[in-house]
């Protein structure tokens, strides 16, 4: 960009990330949409687009800008970490183009091959039919090779340039982030076997390495944000990954309760799953404690104004710390422990905790780094709120909640008739979403959909817009 | 027609609703204790209000057995919510005490 | 300067950090050898001779499957029975058996099963648990399926449901035509039947046991 203050290549980079990331950030609503209207009118586009097709689009899109928006992040606070450019930066920018045209190809593929035979050409070139990780096997391979440069490219910084405490958690963190996803390529006829493995990339990325890449981040913006002392936040950092790791790793037995697993992983999952909101907490206490105490110095010095210097990336990461506790927290807990688990297990209550969990935890922290990425960009001091950024965010944080109130009201249902008193046939299933309740859960559900979507355009907009607005300090 | 055996350890109807919401209060409760007491500590609350977070830590214990026991849970995971209500007591005290520390050997 | 503490010492913390991470990690990578064994698929020999695996082999297919309360364990858990005609036949060979659940295996990735139902209680929860599908009701002799498909036994019915699924709607939300042919349609019942003997630890509960009575009541 002609009028751009970024002097580093690698905060050039990040941003290029970043807009591949709102857009996929687009199109991960507006697929939800499409899927959301199947719940209310079951005819809307079938057989054209049906709902296993929007849905796919939904999740991948969904991990695929999350992804996007977390090497942006590592790109962007490097230079600030390590005080020198990114190592490696052309070939981080090649592989940008790379991971870009794949995912463009694969969502493609997506929208209109749809589904293949059932043979392993559809496995390599169609998708893999695996939740979440569905990208066909050349696409794994390719991520497999891009992930590896990212990682080598932050490996070369770290180690060449100041590597601060923040720099060897993601170091730790992304190389285990990378390397999990291998334990997801694999075919086998044995669908216990699979989805074992599946969920070591699924259980540990969300609830192990993304948090602990989520308190890397967090730490990050409250040094650059309010000027938080580096020491504390570090020694925090530390503390939370010893939480995060200590819980998150042995917490993946809530997910071997029923897939063929043997026993015994009820009581390890009930144990570890027990103690995972605990740095949540933690995280959000942290949030909150290092806030008023800059602010508490700032106003002891006799200055009457605020520590931070920019409101919508930090009003973004108190969300997080809010939304890490609400949704991976307190929308995990009530369902986690196995006794009532069996009647949980695969019920909105579940797509309830996704949409809040992935929002709270993920969605808002990544946003945050987005404005942080404008506010340098634009060569800001202090990066003040506009009336578009208080649009998007109530919008789509009102959208979120609504959502997840919604589903959640239509996962009582669904537990209470289909499972808990018909026992989980095909008749019971049906019979639940026919109750009323499901069904105006479902249609609220749309309906906050689209306020989340429209939030989603005052985002772009704010995003777009809000480095030209002239009330911020310069 | 409906088994007697098959009945024995599920839940009841009725009780889906207690026992999700009380295991939704025990976060909700234990985050306004949490709250309260880092409130207090760093004065952004008066000290009286104190006894209302230990009251909250009160109701969060006695939601963890309330959820524990409609869900006829083990002995373990029983064990291991006692486990949890403690962990939810110390969590703040000494969350606050190395907070404390760490700036108190930072000061500027 | 205040005296030093260990609890605010990042060292300290770094040092946790990385002990507890490398226990947990340790601790996972030690069950994962335990589960993997307790989980691996068993053979045609195990089935002949009664020995109960948690994810029997493919010729499994050649028994019927039940799911039945365990009064020790005190959830349900699949019983396999007697010999049961599948297709016509219940002497597929442990090689013909494997090349079935191979084809339903990768026909139900191809077809992306898994973004409407659940498999095992995951998925997307826009259709039915596929879980015990093969046991439901629905299906069964009383059950209106084989019915309204004109076949006279489940694999029949599920197969010929799978080819034309918009030509039998059981609800207003209906499964769309995914191209499924008539071998690989019999692949996929095979991968439900066999997904069905899988012990699950009585997941899901009380499946099929209740028709029209209400829980706890």
């Amino acid at each position: 960009m002609a009028n751009s203050y970024l002097t580093s290549e690698s905060k050039k980079l990040a941003t290029w990330y970043f807009t591949v990331a709102a857009t996929l950030f687009g199109a991960q609503l507006l697929f939800g949409l499409v899927a959301a209207i199947q719940y209310v009118i079951p005819g809307f586009l079938f057989e054209i687009l049906d709902f296993s097709v929007a849905r796919m689009i939904h999740i991948n899109a969904l991990v695929v800008w999350m992804v996007f928006a977390m090497f942006g992040s590592v790109y962007w606070l490097l230079p600030d970490e390590t005080g020198i450019e990114t190592v490696g930066i052309e070939l981080g920018k090649l592989l940008f183009w790379v991971f870009t045209a794949a995912v463009t190809v694969v969502v493609l593929v997506y929208i209109f091959v749809q589904v293949g035979a059932a043979d392993e050409t559809s496995i390599w070139f169609i998708h893999e039919g695996r939740e979440y990780i569905e990208a066909p096997r050349w696409a794994d391979l390719g991520i497999t090779v891009v992930a590896l440069g990212f990682v080598a490219n932050l490996f070369m910084t770290g180690m060449k340039g100041n590597r601060s405490g923040i720099v060897t958690v993601l170091m730790a963190d992304m190389i285990a982030f990378a390397g999990l996803y291998l334990t997801g390529m694999f075919y086998t006829d044995n669908i216990t076997v699979d989805q074992f493995w599946w969920w070591w990339v699924i259980h540990l990325w969300v609830e192990a390495t993304w948090e602990v890449f989520v308190g890397s981040i967090a730490a990050y913006g409250l040094i650059t944000m309010i000027g938080a002392h580096r020491k504390v936040v570090e020694m925090w950092l530390w503390i939370e990954v010893t939480m995060l790791f200590g819980s998150g790793i042995l917490g993946m037995g809530h997910h071997y309760f029923w897939i063929g697993t043997p026993e015994y992983w009820w009581e390890i999952g009930a144990l570890f799953s027990a103690l995972e909101p605990l740095p949540l907490v933690a995280m959000f206490i942290h949030v909150l404690y290092d806030w008023g105490k800059m602010q508490g110095e700032e106003s002891a010095k006799g200055k009457d104004v605020s520590v931070i210097t920019n409101k919508p990336a930090f009003t973004w990461f108190v969300l997080n710390a809010f939304g890490n506790f609400l949704g991976a927290g307190i929308w995990g807990f009530f369902h986690t422990l196995p006794q009532v688990n069996l009647y949980t297990h695969g019920t909105q209550f579940t797509s309830a905790h996704g949409h809040l969990a992935f929002f709270g935890a993920y969605a808002t922290i990544l946003i945050g780094m987005m404005y942080i990425a404008v506010q340098g960009k634009n060569g800001i001091k202090v990066m003040n709120n506009t009336t578009s950024t208080i649009f998007a965010t109530s919008m789509i944080t009102g959208g979120v909640v609504g959502m997840t109130v919604a589903l959640t009201v239509a996962g009582y249902v669904d537990v209470l008739v289909t499972r808990a008193q018909m026992g989980a046939t095909w008749a019971g299933y049906f019979d639940g979403q026919s109750g009323a309740w499901f069904a105006q859960g479902m249609d609220w559900r749309l309906v906050m959909g689209v306020v989340t979507f429209t939030g989603f355009f005052f985002l772009v907009k704010d995003l777009l817009s809000i480095g030209k607005a002239t009330h911020h300090v310069r | 027609m409906v088994n007697e055996a098959i009945m024995t350890q599920d839940i009841l109807a009725d009780d889906f609703l207690t026992i999700f919401v009380s295991s939704t209060l025990v976060l909700v409760f234990g985050g306004f204790y949490v709250g309260i007491y880092t409130a207090v500590k760093v004065k952004l609350l008066k000290a009286w209000t104190m006894p209302f977070g230990y009251l909250f830590w009160i109701l969060t214990a006695y939601c963890l057995y309330l959820m524990g026991s409609l869900m006829h849970v083990n002995e373990l995971t029983a064990k291991a919510l006692v486990v949890a209500a403690i962990g939810i007591l110390l969590l703040p005290h000494a969350v606050y005490y190395m907070q404390d520390r760490v700036h108190e050997e930072n000061e500027h | 300067m205040a005296k030093k503490s260990v609890w605010s010492d990042n060292r300290f913390w770094q040092r946790s950090a990385a002990w507890i991470t490398g226990f947990a990690s340790v601790l996972l990578i030690w069950l994962t050898f335990d589960t993997s064994g307790q989980i691996s698929m068993g053979n045609d020999s195990d089935l002949k001779n009664g020995v109960t695996k948690r994810v029997p082999g493919p010729t499994v297919i050649n028994y019927k499957i039940t799911y039945e309360m365990d009064k020790k364990r005190q959830h349900e858990v699949p019983v396999i029975g007697e010999k049961e005609k599948f297709f016509g036949r219940d002497d597929y060979s442990e090689e013909e058996a494997a090349k079935l659940l191979h084809l339903g295996k990768l026909g139900s990735q191809t077809k992306n099963c898994m973004n409407c139902h659940t498999l095992l209680g995951n998925g997307a929860y826009y259709a039915p648990d596929l879980t015990k599908a093969w046991l439901d009701p629905a299906w069964g002799p009383t059950g209106s399926m084989q019915a309204m498909t004109g076949k006279s036994t489940k694999e029949e019915a599920m197969a010929e449901f799978l080819q034309h699924p918009s030509q039998y709607p059981t609800h207003a939300r209906m499964m769309p035509n995914l191209g499924i042919t008539a071998e690989e349609a019999k692949g996929l019942v095979a991968f439900l039947k066999h997904m069905s003997s899988i012990d699950t630890n009585g997941f899901p509960r009380n499946f099929g046991k209740i028709q029209g009575a209400v829980n706890g009541k």
